[in-house]
């Protein structure tokens, strides 16, 4: 792993501390959202918590992950040390930094504006200038992916850049057209009212810009899930990749398509015609395709590894792979979770469905299941195949750790599922407290008892992952293999200059959000749609508790 | 392989492909968004092509209506129960309201005047009824001959003197029924058509069982006992407030509630009520 063993080990350790925070504030909002008497009950509480919940889980912890997953990447899958890791101090530096102001905000009770900061409610400043500094020096983390990988290519003439390095390129790329939305959200609207510099606030402006970020970030939540599947999961099951062409193309439409679709966000948004609404629904369906075309190369890599290991007939080279792997396991429970995930969303991005289950338990149970899910269990298994290589000790155990996924699948599950029928009941989401004994809420208890049990069982899972890495990290010294990513079937010697840099596409996708967002970003200009600011820094987390 | 040149040379295959699948992507989308499907509306008639388009955009005709004049609000009534309310009628001297109550009760006692019982019994009605009724008199949001005029004669402190006086009168209204257990027979099953109605209601026509407001089930502030009222009186109100004649009720309750009543079923709800108010009058 070269010089990014530390990087990646520091990046990781924020990362996944603060995971552990943040899922011991979910359980207990899980209790505050039942039936069931809960520690602490104050709805100021709750609001805080959800938005500390939301902002670590959505920030803090996908950003340093991914952080420092890239820096791991670059350096083993372009076999030499990475290049400007003062830089990437500097960065980490920064992001802890606007970490800690957001943490501190939020925690005083003066931020309680929940983690897509619902203008024109207004927090704390503290708040917004650590969000702003989080994802600022992110973007220290996505110029060194591109310098780093633009080095290798200079160096390396003709030579295709490896498939691991183009998707990390790719996954630094979106998240710096998503971040492009709320950083100038922050920059021009948010901060400046914050400061007091301006007296109103254009709300419609400000979600619009939000919208820009925020399907795209949830594609750079997935991405390194995505790179595990293609150039990790193909290797640990002993087999080859299918297609490292269709890798290519899967990581060069998710730049394309996760970003000009955030409108389908806004689907209840007064401001937007409805053309454009459709438009962003219609693009958000393009976005299977790259799915669907993961779905299919990762079955097809397994099956390879499967009959390999001398699987046969139709079904048999399933139960030849090696399930006992935690990375194989993840993927499996992954792809269950994706595929109920997955098909929620279709209702949600679907301009006419949308309104059945628009702000309800629905779409909590959808991101949670998509992203919770799917893509967090693959952070644990990167996590487990990364530590003995960052730390030079093996894991401790595989079958704790086995154990710690099937509990975050099975858990994930009985707190979801509920969920989706509790929302197409009508349950509203971002609500503290219900009144279980009126008639219509007293037929969602016994889901809502349900849910929290699941709740219960991820905090386990939780603690358990974080028992293990720290088990592991105090065992004795062995060194482990290094880090091997998954050849190809058919290996590539040369690609075209198009499918081994992002040229084109960053060329296509500025026309694509001139076109999208152009006219939606545009009419703010002449809507004059600001509006006063509610503030929610006079009210404190304690004056609730009296 | 072809090593492209550039990322807009068309000739090489990828970016062929890539600005070929752009350009069919916005083409089909712009097309099926702003030309086909804003082109249809709920209830009107379909748009025309620039009138679909500037849907699509959200420029319509009524961007602005929220500028548009309003119709002035109609409240019901003048009174809220508001504490300032509520203290002015706790301050009502009884002793002054016997005097103002002299002119009342050639009406409202058992006279020749009232032989037809349209007139309603007040003694033992809540002072805050009474308050209300007067104010909404005087200001002529209800309306009953003599009665407005009666109103604009009182102000508000000889209005919450007369309404003590009479609260202090019991006897003819009542407001439990002496028993320690409610009696039985109030579900649903009630064959009596105007029992059923005052203790179980009628969900699924939205009517509220009138015990709920008018008691024994539970008073509400405002809501007058109706257990011994004159039958005639309570079946004229309840026709007054399905007929839009009678609007002082606040949110509309009983206009909304006595609209789904039949005639008969306010001639049964309203001898139910009355029904031991007639037998005092009997004994008369």
């Amino acid at each position: 792993v070269y010089n990014s063993r530390w990087l990646t080990l520091c990046h990781f350790w924020v990362a996944f501390g603060v995971f552990l925070l943040a899922a011991v504030l979910g359980a207990w909002q899980m209790l505050m959202r039942s039936p069931l008497p809960a520690p602490l009950d104050d709805p100021n509480l709750y609001y805080a918590s959800v938005t500390l919940h939301g902002t670590a889980m959505a920030y803090v912890v996908t950003t340093f992950f991914a952080m420092g997953f890239g820096y791991a990447v670059t350096a083993t899958s372009l076999s030499r040390p990475i290049r400007g890791t003062m830089a990437a101090w500097i960065g980490f530096a920064i992001c802890l930094t606007g970490t800690l102001m957001a943490v501190v905000a939020i925690l005083s009770g003066q931020a309680s504006v929940l983690y897509t900061f619902y203008p024109p409610l207004l927090g704390s400043v503290w708040y917004y200038c650590g969000a702003f500094l989080l994802v600022g020096g992110s973007m220290i983390w996505v110029v060194l992916m591109v310098i780093n990988m633009m080095a290798w290519k200079r160096d390396n003439p003709g030579k295709p850049v490896p498939l691991a390095m183009f998707a990390i390129a790719a996954t630094a790329l979106l998240w710096a057209w998503a971040a492009s939305g709320v950083e100038v959200e922050l920059a021009t609207i948010v901060l400046p009212r914050a400061f007091g510099f301006t007296t109103e606030m254009d709300a419609g402006l400000a979600r619009m810009l939000f919208s820009v970020t925020l399907h795209a970030i949830v594609y750079f939540w997935l991405m390194p899930a995505y790179i595990a599947f293609y150039t990790l999961v193909p290797q640990v099951a002993g087999g080859r990749l299918y297609s490292d062409t269709m890798g290519r193309l899967t990581f060069i439409m998710f730049l394309l398509f996760s970003l000009p679709v955030g409108i389908h966000h806004l689907l209840a948004d007064p401001e937007i015609g409805i053309g454009f609404k459709f438009l962003q629904s219609f693009l958000t369906f393009f976005v299977a395709l790259p799915t669907l075309l993961t779905v299919f190369s990762i079955c097809a890599s397994l099956e390879i590894a499967g009959r390999h290991r001398g699987g046969t007939g139709l079904f048999g080279w399933i139960a030849a792979l090696p399930w006992d792997e935690p990375m194989i396991l993840a993927v499996g429970l992954s792809l269950v979770m994706l595929g109920f995930g997955g098909g929620g969303g279709l209702i949600n991005m679907a301009y006419g469905m949308n309104s059945m289950i628009h702000n309800t338990a629905w779409i909590l149970a959808h991101f949670h299941l998509i992203f919770g899910g799917a893509v967090v269990i693959m952070y644990f298994a990167i996590a487990y195949e990364m530590w003995p290589r960052i730390t030079d000790k093996p894991l401790r155990s595989k079958q704790l750790a086995r154990w710690q996924l099937s509990l975050w699948f099975l858990g994930m599950m009985i707190m979801t599922i509920p969920w989706h029928i509790t929302g197409l009941m009508g349950q509203p989401r971002r609500v503290a407290i219900f009144d279980f004994t009126d008639p219509l809420l007293a037929r969602m208890i016994p889901l809502a008892d349900l849910s929290v049990i699941g709740g219960l069982i991820l905090l386990t899972s939780a603690i358990l992952f974080i028992a293990i890495l720290v088990r592991s990290q105090f065992g004795t010294l062995e060194l482990a293999a290094p880090l091997r990513y998954a050849l190809a079937v058919n290996p590539p010697t040369r690609v075209p200059e198009s499918l081994n840099g992002f040229a084109l596409w960053n060329t296509i996708l500025l026309m694509f959000m001139i076109v999208m967002y152009g006219y939606p970003i545009g009419q703010f200009f002449f809507l004059k749609s600001s509006v006063p600011v509610y503030e929610m820094t006079r009210q404190s987390a304690a004056a609730g508790l009296q | 392989m072809v090593r492209d040149q550039g990322a807009l040379r068309l000739e090489n295959p990828w970016p062929l492909i890539g600005w070929a699948s752009f350009a069919a992507i916005v083409v089909s989308s712009f097309l099926i968004g702003f030309v086909f499907l804003s082109r249809y509306q709920e209830n009107t008639d379909p748009l025309t092509f620039w009138g679909a388009i500037c849907r699509g955009l959200g420029i319509t005709a009524d961007t602005a209506a929220a500028s548009s004049p309003q119709a002035p609000l109609r409240t019901p009534t003048e009174i809220a129960w508001t504490q300032t309310t509520l203290e002015q009628i706790r301050n009502g001297d009884a002793q002054r309201g016997r005097f103002i109550a002299m002119n009342c009760v050639a009406c409202h006692e058992e006279a020749t005047a009232n032989r037809s019982h349209l007139i309603p019994i007040l003694d033992g009605l809540d002072a805050a009824v009474i308050f209300k009724q007067l104010s909404d008199y005087r200001s002529g949001k209800r309306s009953w001959g003599v009665m407005n005029g009666i109103g604009k004669a009182l102000d508000a402190q000889a209005s919450a003197d007369v309404a003590a006086y009479f609260a202090t009168r019991t006897g003819r209204l009542q407001t439990d029924s002496g028993m320690r257990f409610p009696e039985g027979g109030r579900g649903f099953r009630q064959s009596n058509v105007g029992k059923r109605l005052i203790f179980a209601g009628d969900p699924q026509r939205g009517i509220a069982p009138c015990a709920s407001c008018h008691g024994p089930g539970g008073y509400k502030l405002g809501a007058p006992a109706l257990k011994g009222q004159y039958s005639a009186y309570i079946e004229r109100q309840l026709a007054a407030f399905a007929q839009g004649i009678r609007q002082n009720d606040i949110y509309e309750q009983m206009r909304a509630i006595a609209r789904h009543l039949t005639a008969d079923e306010m001639k049964a709800v309203a001898e139910y009520f009355g029904a031991p108010g007639r037998q005092v009058a009997a004994k008369n």
